[in-house]
């Protein structure tokens, strides 16, 4: 480990760099793949034995309908869950229809964003980015519909699940919007200067993430995973006001690719970078 | 004092910079301490910092018209450009969008007046000669190429624009030179991997396209206040068309590299109203693509050098990543 300098240098690798860029012809469009990944991402990608084919995308422009909730209820806006729903999905279907004309496996690095736009009252940009990619040594990777899997997993991240002997099979999402009841003016003067738990704020929040989250699982059993990994529980105010949030779970459903889940020690090492 | 400069080379500021490296005198480096360690370890020394600019005047955009497309005009719209861009591949949607015109997506690579074509191809020419004279410093201080570039555009009022790149000239320890100076806006850590990992940076790469939809009756109805929850498919369809433009643009420059294939740094989409005629309102979409070309040394399907399950020691803690073994 002490002679790193002349191992880069020995290996040859400035040389052969440099003569590959010296021997650089114009190639013909379409045998070249891109990539939103980072180096690391893409270099662990490759690792993982997987080749990066293109980014891909889908989106959608949507208009997001007109609900408001009831001042004192407790409830689901389900014309608002099921927008953020459809437009997501719009989004992905597309994503992923971009990625079977490359004859993808599947797609990793996924990002859903959804951003609303100025220009329009309740127009929203939905989103979905990734990179498909395909593996090096046939296999089925498709999932039980028959599509590429997705992943929304770090390049890192999907390196160690394939190592661990996982495979992704497709990122599953629930979304509820929410309205929390304001509290009355009586109630509220009665909490003045006590410490108390407000039960319908604690209910209303447990509501909307446990329909949020079971609305995933339901996605997860579909695909019929053994489990979801990496599920973030987002709550997203957008641009309803303080009462109205959409509880959003994302995740990648798993399914083993053997029986033990074995992973090599990791070695301990000490940065020497200030992070 | 300066001299008036006719445009051709660089100005004679940056000369005398540049023969005041080549006469040895002490070079900067945009790198940390560990960038720098990262890329000497890989064979590259630093040999200064260059920088490229322009101040560019765009004072034609082009003729956006409102993106109305008359029927049976310009022979069934494929006159205008590139059928490739898809811009104007509409002919399987739906019809009846009142008078038997077609609302259309006019994308600014139709060639010569398509769209904003003149505005973009100014864009284009700003990145390019930034870049171009930031490599012709690179070369006059004898490097090999020019890593941890940062592109800006500044807009200085008055229809007058900046474009600036900059960034860390480094030399290979190798008796081979490059065709031609490579460039990347990858920092020396990223660069320094993809060499280990046998792949080499060889040019930056932007792709960028301006498309203008026209705001037909179907689109003022999905988007109204109570159109209640349903897509709004002639925006959708602007920004498809847009993105997808701009990523062929970037496909295309990063084939004419003879690269292998381009890490895409950054995809930024901005979208306005504009107001062609009295009274009636359109939209205009800007795609903004860039990355790095990438071509691959290593022979095998493997790359030279194998990962490291590691457990860093620092934070935030407890994290399993992979490194990668010299």
């Amino acid at each position: 480990m002490t002679d790193i300098d002349t191992t880069a240098a020995s290996l040859g690798i400035p040389e052969d760099a440099m003569k590959r860029l010296a021997e650089m012809k114009p190639g013909k469009p379409g045998a070249l793949f891109t990539s939103d990944l980072s180096v690391n991402e893409f270099l662990l990608v490759r690792e993982a034995g997987f080749q990066p084919l293109g980014l891909v995308l889908g989106s959608s422009i949507y208009h997001v309908g007109i609900q408001i909730g009831r001042w004192s209820k407790n409830m689901e806006l389900d014309t608002l869950s099921q927008a953020m729903y459809h437009a997501r999905e719009l989004a992905m279907t597309r994503m992923e229809a971009e990625a079977a004309t490359l004859g993808a496996d599947g797609i990793v690095g996924v990002r859903l964003d959804i951003e609303f736009k100025e220009f329009g009252n309740d127009l929203a940009e939905f989103i979905a980015v990734g990179t498909a990619v395909k593996a090096e040594e046939a296999g089925n990777w498709k999932n039980n519909q028959g599509q590429p899997f997705t992943s929304d997993l770090s390049g890192q991240d999907f390196w160690t699940l394939v190592q661990a002997g996982y495979a992704p099979l497709g990122m599953v999402m629930g979304s509820c919007v929410y309205h929390i009841a304001h509290q009355g003016a009586l109630k509220a003067m009665g909490n003045v200067g006590r410490n108390v738990e407000i039960p319908t704020y604690t209910e209303a929040l447990y509501d909307a993430r446990e329909l949020a989250m079971s609305r995933m699982q339901a996605e997860g059993e579909q695909l019929k995973a053994e489990g979801i990994v990496g599920v973030q529980l987002l709550s997203l105010a957008h641009k309803w006001g303080g009462h109205t949030t959409e509880f959003f779970a994302v995740g990648t459903a798993v399914r083993p690719l053997r029986d033990d889940h074995v992973i090599a020690k990791p070695q301990l090492v000490l940065p020497l970078t200030d992070r | 004092m300066t001299t008036e400069w006719n445009g051709q080379g660089l100005p004679p500021a940056a000369m005398a910079r540049m023969e005041r490296g080549k006469a040895g005198g002490p070079h900067a480096s945009l790198f940390g301490i560990s960038g720098q360690a990262a890329l000497e370890a890989c064979g590259f020394s630093v040999v200064g910092e260059v920088m490229g600019c322009i101040v560019h005047h765009i004072g034609f955009t082009g003729y956006g018209g409102c993106g109305w497309m008359p029927a049976n005009a310009y022979g069934g719209y494929g006159n205008f450009g590139n059928a490739g861009v898809g811009g104007y591949g509409l002919g399987n949607r739906s019809g009846g969008y009142g008078m038997g015109g077609r609302p259309g997506v006019r994308t600014s690579s139709g060639g010569g007046w398509a769209g904003f074509a003149p505005y973009v191809d100014a864009l284009y020419h700003g990145y390019d000669t930034a870049v171009l004279r930031m490599l012709l410093e690179c070369r006059d201080l004898r490097g090999d190429g020019v890593v941890g570039v940062t592109l800006e555009q500044r807009h200085l009022g008055q229809d007058n624009r900046e474009f600036i790149a900059y960034g860390t000239a480094v030399r290979a320890h190798s008796k081979v030179r490059p065709a031609n100076l490579f460039s990347t806006t990858l920092p020396a850590h990223d660069v320094a991997k993809l060499l280990h990992g046998g792949w080499a940076p060889a040019a930056i790469t932007i792709g960028i396209s301006l498309a203008i939809r026209h705001d037909d009756w179907a689109t003022l109805q999905q988007a109204r206040a109570w159109a209640g929850n349903t897509e709004v498919s002639g925006y959708t369809e602007l920004v498809h068309h847009v993105r997808q433009d701009a990523r062929q643009q970037f496909a295309r420059r990063t084939a004419a590299y003879g690269a292998d294939g381009a890490i895409m740094s950054d995809m930024s989409l901005d979208i306005w109203d504009i107001e062609p005629g009295e009274g009636h309102r359109d939209h205009v979409a800007l795609s903004f693509v860039h990355g790095t070309a990438i071509a691959q040394f290593h022979k095998g399907a493997v790359a030279p050098t194998s990962s490291l399950i590691v457990l860093p020691m620092s934070d935030p803690p407890g994290a399993v990543v992979a490194g990668r073994k010299p």
